[in-house]
């Protein structure tokens, strides 16, 4: 059981939502390994430094100081190390244009944050679901979003 | 055209008057010839008679020598003998004058010559009845043979002058037929060339003075068309120049020196006092210009700017064009206008557009960051509540789950506000986003987002087949789903909303709203509904940003989904009408150029 635990980071500067996430992963049964980080730099520090804990699906805030989600799935795209790291954006705003360049850049799905709780969980049931067989999820334009 | 016919009657005119010139010259010489003629003639008839007297005289020497021999003969008185003496040298002179006469007559100067021959012989015997006398031997047979023989030479010369008077009288008769003939032509003929020749000039000038009249008229018109330039050069304010290429001298209108700020003609035209006006920064620019349009003899549009003599700046456009006249002389004809103003207008109006387009960037980023960042505190409230809800809901009282409910309704109500808010501020064109769209793909895509709230109120939905556009797909897309949740939202009470979308095509003639378009036909898709309809004088207001018909507690609404329909079918380049009956239905009409 401890070697299919799932380990999930998410890159979010927002206190409140770290919560709500934290929450939601705490009473989603079967629960997962999470590692939150606060902001770009962090999580890029995070990736390079230790080799060793890299997460099996990064959760990505678009809206970050010092580096934006964007400049993140960039430069974890162009390295060879961290490329294979499925990115989930989950994020506030759902801009049609934003989420095609996302698409483009390598994110493998895109989350708007739900208002209700419930709703945030049963997004992130969806997603630890998808990716939890561990098999490798093929990427398609028309699943992209995930809507609780 | 008129003066194309002036200049050629004026060589018809060269010609004629030409022609006239060589008839008076040839009835010159005709009178010439005419003149000199007669008086030939009348030399003639004096030459006869000339010819007559010398034959009478030379006659009359002969009776006298013969009758003073007679009477000396008879009275034997030598006094009688005088006259003989007398006219024996008459009759040498008078026979040389008649050689003379008549040397250009061959017959009569053989007839002289005979006669001379005669009168000798006749001269001979004369002496030698003379001389018989003188020996008064007239009894003798002698005397009486030569006095019969004298007689008889003395006829025989009569005869012969009577011969030649006949002969010489002969010749002026001939001779007057002769000139007769042409004299009596000659008068006609010249009489016939004056009329002619009075006649072209009539016709000169008939034409001379038609032209005169052409020439006024030209002249006159020409007067009013220069009034008319004055004018114009006045009210557009432009000024006309002349630069004669070959003297290379320069003529200024009179609005060229207004333009100028100066008094007309108040300076003379040269190139060196223009120049003095020129704005220093644009000096160069126009000198090599200038330059250039001395050695190609044309000048393209070019720009500059003067200073008048007050200060002011005025910016002038200037053109020239190379016109040859009628003489072949070479003249730059150029316009200079004072474009002053319309370069201020330009100014302001590329100040407004830019301010505008600052004022609208402004305008859509404060409305996408507005709704963006306002979304984020509104979803931590609402997570917050549903979390109250669920693990706090037992320690609440009645009133507190009262407030909770309505917070939720607040929020939900503000959450889709600034959903819609946001949809508005980013339904903006881009002409990359256009693509060649299948359009009942999208619509059904439109549906399958509203699967849910179909089935939930049963509603039927009917569509014709739509061809494919070149559109905004998303954009699209919005419209249908917009359009078809209002017809959803506001069917009619226990009513199972019917749907129907069709197609065709229309003029842009039939148009109601449109009357100017720059397309013909237009592709028009309407969807119509049985439900709760609308007042038609209501049909402009609903497209209005956040204009409701209907309260809140009835019908949830922000009063955007319209607005965003109207935006994207502006974008479109179409135009959306409404109509509706109430209680009855309505239908909204999307009207989409067909560009090809």
């Amino acid at each position: 059981m401890e070697k299919t635990k799932l380990h999930l980071l998410l890159a979010d500067d927002d206190i409140d939502d770290c919560d709500f996430f934290k929450d939601a992963i705490d009473e989603i049964s079967g629960a997962c390994e999470l590692t939150i980080l606060n902001n770009g730099v962090e999580l890029m520090g995070f990736l390079v430094n230790d080799p060793h804990t890299h997460p099996n699906l990064i959760f990505l805030d678009l809206n970050m100081p010092k580096k934006s989600g964007m400049e993140c799935i960039a430069e974890i795209k162009a390295s060879d190390n961290l490329s294979h790291i499925p990115i989930i954006i989950y994020s506030t705003s759902l801009d049609h244009t934003v989420v095609n360049s996302l698409y483009d850049m390598g994110a493998h799905h895109y989350i708007q944050k739900p208002a209700e709780f419930e709703s945030i969980k049963s997004v992130i049931n969806k997603v630890v679901t998808l990716f939890g067989d561990t098999s490798i999820q093929q990427r398609s334009r028309d699943n992209f979003i995930i809507r609780p | 055209m008129k003066f194309k016919s002036i200049y050629n009657s004026e060589r018809i005119l060269k010609i004629i008057f030409g022609l006239s010139l060589f008839v008076v010259l040839v009835m010159g010489g005709m009178s010439y010839q005419l003149i000199k003629k007669l008086s030939k003639s009348f030399e003639d008839v004096q030459h006869t008679y000339q010819i007559h007297i010398e034959l009478e005289k030379l006659l009359s020497a002969l009776k006298d020598a013969e009758s003073g021999k007679r009477a000396f003969i008879i009275s034997q008185d030598s006094t009688f003998l005088e006259p003989l003496l007398s006219s024996q040298s008459e009759l040498e002179s008078s026979l040389e004058r008649l050689k003379l006469l008549t040397k250009n007559n061959p017959a009569q100067q053989k007839n002289i010559a005979e006669l001379k021959i005669k009168i000798d012989k006749n001269l001979e015997i004369f002496e030698k009845t003379l001389g018989l006398a003188l020996a008064n031997k007239t009894d003798s047979p002698e005397f009486i043979s030569s006095f019969k023989e004298g007689r008889q030479t003395m006829n025989s010369v009569r005869f012969k002058i009577m011969d030649m008077t006949t002969h010489e009288s002969e010749e002026l008769g001939i001779r007057k037929a002769k000139s007769s003939k042409t004299l009596s032509n000659a008068p006609m003929l010249i009489y016939y060339a004056l009329i002619f020749s009075l006649l072209i000039l009539l016709l000169t000038y008939l034409q001379i003075s038609k032209n005169l009249r052409i020439l006024k008229e030209k002249n006159e018109l020409l007067e009013t068309f220069k009034e008319s330039t004055t004018q114009s050069e006045i009210i557009s304010k432009h000024g006309n120049w002349i630069w004669y290429i070959e003297d290379n001298t320069f003529e200024y209108s009179d609005n060229l020196y207004r333009l100028l700020g100066e008094e007309p003609q108040s300076f003379p035209a040269t190139l060196e006092n223009f120049m003095g006006f020129v704005h220093p920064d644009d000096l160069d620019k126009l000198t090599e210009q200038v330059n250039k349009m001395m050695e190609n003899e044309d000048l393209p549009f070019i720009h500059y700017r003067i200073i008048q003599k007050n200060g002011s700046i005025k910016h002038f456009k200037a053109y020239g064009k190379v016109l040859i006249d009628s003489d072949g002389h070479k003249k730059l004809l150029g316009t200079t206008a004072d474009i002053t103003d319309e370069i201020e207008n330009y100014r302001l109006i590329e100040e407004r557009n830019l301010e505008l387009e600052r004022n609208n960037k402004e305008l859509a980023s404060f409305n996408y960051v507005a709704s963006h960042d306002l979304q984020e505190p509104l979803r931590k409230i609402q997570t917050f509540i549903s979390r109250l809800e669920d693990k706090e809901k037992a320690n609440l009282s009645d009133n507190g789950k009262l407030y909770i409910t309505r917070i939720k309704s607040s929020s939900a109500r503000m959450r889709s506000l600034i959903d819609d808010l946001l949809q508005f501020s980013r339904t903006n064109k881009s002409e990359e986003a256009f693509e060649d769209s299948n359009i009942n793909i999208l619509l059904e895509t439109a549906k399958h987002d509203l699967a849910e709230i179909i089935s939930d109120k049963r509603a039927r939905i009917s569509s014709d087949s739509i061809p494919s556009m070149k559109v905004i797909p998303f954009q699209i897309k919005q419209l249908f789903l917009n359009l078809i949740s209002n017809s959803l939202k506001y069917s009619r009470e226990n009513v199972a909303p019917v749907i129907t979308i069709s197609y065709s095509q229309t003029q842009a003639s039939d148009l109601p709203k449109i009357k100017f378009s720059k397309h013909d036909l237009y592709h028009t898709i309407s969807i119509k509904d049985n439900g709760i309809g609308f007042d038609q004088e209501y049909a402009e207001k609903i497209f209005i940003l956040f204009n409701r018909l209907h309260n809140k507690n009835e019908y949830s609404g922000t009063g955007i989904g319209l607005s965003i329909c109207k935006k994207i079918v502006e974008n479109h380049n179409g135009y959306i009408t409404a109509e509706g009956k109430l209680d009855q239905g309505s239908v909204f009409t999307i009207y989409l150029p067909i560009t090809t």
